[in-house]
């Protein structure tokens, strides 16, 4: 095997780790490992740590923020909130819900998070339908729309309602709305992108989420014909998390060090599962393009190829078009190295995200959080973060990638301004401080129009 | 941002009546009218609200507030991006918020540079652009902060401490209120303070040349000028 492509058995074996039970079984949210235990075992995920305060985030928004957010709370003292979703661990839902409810209580906003339960029966439909609302080919049944509502009748029998607003996560529990008593505002926030969603499906879940006050979306274009509010809540980071938090050089080195990435060269990072819309082989395209005028190193960092088959497809495929370069170094990672993923960005000289279908593109906010030049697709909620050469660059080819890593490599300046301008976009309409805001306008708004 | 002023010695000018410094923070609602074409662009912008004018105009103007050059509305970035229209998008883009003192005004500023390039280029209005601009509003809560200035040392202090989204709503959105071509700072400081040069001085900030810190600056800069008699 090429030495500069490394699996998850071989970096835990050069960490001084057996291959060990399999770490890919399920995923569960990265949480702390002391610096001084980076890269020690990726075996088994490190154990959870207590989520930051609301001061903890005075160093990165200043105090007036956290003024404004206490004040916005203060209207809503004592007001209650029901946070419902279809799953406690793993999965982009569950780890903003981690961060937000622990914030909106601590702000005096009791919010309690409860999650449904189901049978395979149950998930299995609404997986289903959940590829159907991002667009996919799917034969609504009788029989499926029977499962979904059953199992929703089935937990709003054990849930009680009494909290001043309840929020419904995705379409799995939405029709829990159906029997909504009382003077409770309920909220539809909706994470997945339906901006074509399939007709059947959708014409099913409609005159549910039209019996909600208001339903959120996470981009303009996901936003659908309703009669009720629509708001737009972007997706957004925690600064204060394994994968974003500032790091001291000697972590960053130290990881570089373990991967044999060599920090005195440029270095082109794309960070994602190995996936075929995230196009891992067009950025290898993209580098060997550029790299007959510039020098750098391309490192791939993701994860999925042990749990998916396609996965494990598209890391061959990778690996091929590698052709045993020495300079590309193709990272299979657990889901749990958050600490090491946030050292390879913040190692990186430009982060790519050549991605040919995207939901928001959360790995170009943390790009862009980390103050890098990213060059990335304009596909998706990309164009939401990166406005062309002014806090990145949008590509729609190969040859426009390979053409940008050129430039910015060969411009430094000019791409350090890109990077800063993207550090304060994020700062001012990705983190999650800004995310509690929006939470905080909207209860409010909702409650003045009761 | 404590930073002392220099006084030279003299006793701060206490203002008859103090500044308090608001904030305001906006909700982003998304509308049901979208644009594929300029022709519908232009439909929509006659017919879509004030709520929406001001989303598109002031409240992106401060959601970009950190760049420097090159951003100035949504209409002018989508005629770029989107419609592939670079006249277009300059004439858009240099609709000076600041000239207006009403949204219906600059409304019919933006009908009328899209109306135009229609009359030029007739055959643009029905040219599928490559992604929608879609129509949102804002829904605004203003709120009281701490700080309150009765001197000019104290409105320095303010203007240090406050977020930038007191700033933008004191020195930007303040025009929608007063229908004025001023802002609240300016307004206050000839009128309550007596410092019409300094008021005069900081109504003249280019805001499109720099960011918003970078106005919070320059506004302190002219307020510690006036302490050594510069201004």
């Amino acid at each position: 095997m090429n030495p500069a492509i490394r699996h998850k058995d071989e970096v835990a074996e050069q960490a001084g780790n057996g291959p060990g039970p399999d770490p890919f079984a399920s995923a569960v949210e990265p949480a702390a490992v002391p610096d001084s235990q980076v890269a020690q075992d990726r075996t088994v995920p490190p154990a959870p740590v207590a989520p930051p305060n609301l001061a903890d985030y005075a160093p990165i928004i200043g105090q007036s923020e956290l003024d404004e957010l206490r004040y916005l709370a203060q209207g809503l003292e004592g007001k209650t909130v029901k946070m419902v979703n279809s799953t406690a661990v793993g999965g982009g839902v569950a780890e903003m819900l981690n961060r937000l409810v622990p914030l909106l209580d601590e702000l005096g906003v009791r919010t309690h998070w409860e999650v449904i339960t189901g049978g395979n029966d149950f998930f299995e439909v609404t997986k289903a339908f959940h590829n159907a609302l991002h667009g996919a080919e799917y034969k609504l049944t009788v029989e499926a729309e029977k499962v979904y509502l059953a199992c929703n009748e089935q937990n709003r029998k054990h849930m009680q309602f009494g909290e001043d607003y309840v929020v419904i996560h995705d379409p799995q529990p939405a029709a829990l709305v159906q029997e909504r008593e009382g003077n409770a505002r309920w909220i539809w926030r909706c994470h997945i992108d339906l901006s074509k969603p399939n007709h059947e499906v959708w014409q099913f879940l409609r005159p549910m989420i039209e019996r909600f006050d208001a339903a959120i979306f996470s981009s303009q274009s996901f936003a659908q014909k309703l009669a009720i509010p629509q708001y737009l809540f972007y997706p957004c980071i925690d600064a204060l998390s394994e994968k974003n938090k500032e790091l001291e050089e000697s972590v960053i080195q130290k990881t570089c060090d373990e991967f044999g990435i060599d920090r005195t060269r440029p270095i082109v990072t794309q960070v994602s599962r190995f996936d075929r819309l995230k196009d891992p082989v067009g950025v290898i395209r993209a580098y060997k393009m550029a790299k007959q005028y510039v020098d750098c190193q391309l490192v791939l960092a993701g994860g999925g190829a042990t749990d998916d088959p396609e996965g494990a497809a598209v890391l061959k495929e990778a690996m091929a078009a590698a052709d045993n370069d020495p300079d590309i170094i193709i990272l299979d990672l657990p889901p749990w190295c958050a600490l090491e993923i946030n050292a390879l960005q913040r190692a990186s000289t430009l982060i790519v995200q050549k991605s040919l279908r995207e939901g928001f593109g959360l790995t170009v906010t943390e790009a862009l959080w980390k103050a890098k030049p990213t060059i990335a697709s304009a596909v998706g909620g990309i164009p939401n973060q990166i406005i062309h050469k002014l806090s990145g660059m949008l590509v729609h080819s190969v040859e426009g990638c390979a053409y940008q890593i050129r430039y910015l490599l060969t411009h430094p300046e000019f791409a350090q301004k890109l990077g800063k301008t993207g550090h304060e976009h994020v700062k001012e309409n990705f983190l999650m401080t800004t995310n509690v805001k929006r939470w905080l306008l909207l209860l409010r708004t909702l409650q003045e129009k009761q | 941002m404590n930073s002392s002023v220099p006084s030279n010695g003299k006793p701060p000018t206490e203002a008859r009546r103090p500044f308090h410094f608001n904030t305001s923070a906006h909700l982003l609602r998304i509308g049901q009218q979208r644009a594929a074409s300029l022709g519908e662009l232009l439909q929509a912008v006659h017919t879509c609200s004030d709520a929406s004018i001001f989303q598109h105009t002031f409240r992106t103007l401060h959601e970009h507030h950190f760049i420097r050059e090159g951003f100035s509305n949504d209409f002018a970035q989508w005629a770029l991006s989107a419609c592939n229209e670079p006249a277009l998008a300059e004439r858009l883009a240099s609709v000076d918020i600041r000239e207006f003192t009403s949204l219906t005004a600059i409304r019919e500023r933006i009908v009328d540079i899209i109306e135009t390039l229609l009359k030029e280029k007739p055959n643009t209005a029905d040219r599928q652009v490559s992604e929608p601009f879609y129509f949102c509003a804002s829904e605004v809560v203003v709120m009281p902060t701490p700080f309150v200035a009765r001197t000019l040392t104290e409105f320095v202090d303010g203007l240090q401490r406050v977020t930038l989204h007191s700033i933008h709503h004191h020195f930007i959105e303040a025009r929608l209120r007063l229908k004025l071509t001023s802002n609240d700072f300016s307004m206050w400081l000839e009128e309550e303070a007596g410092f019409r040069e300094v008021a005069r001085s900081i109504n003249r900030i280019d805001l499109y040349m720099g960011t918003l810190e970078d106005v919070r600056r320059q506004i302190v800069r002219i307020v510690e000028r006036s302490f050594n008699g510069e201004v």
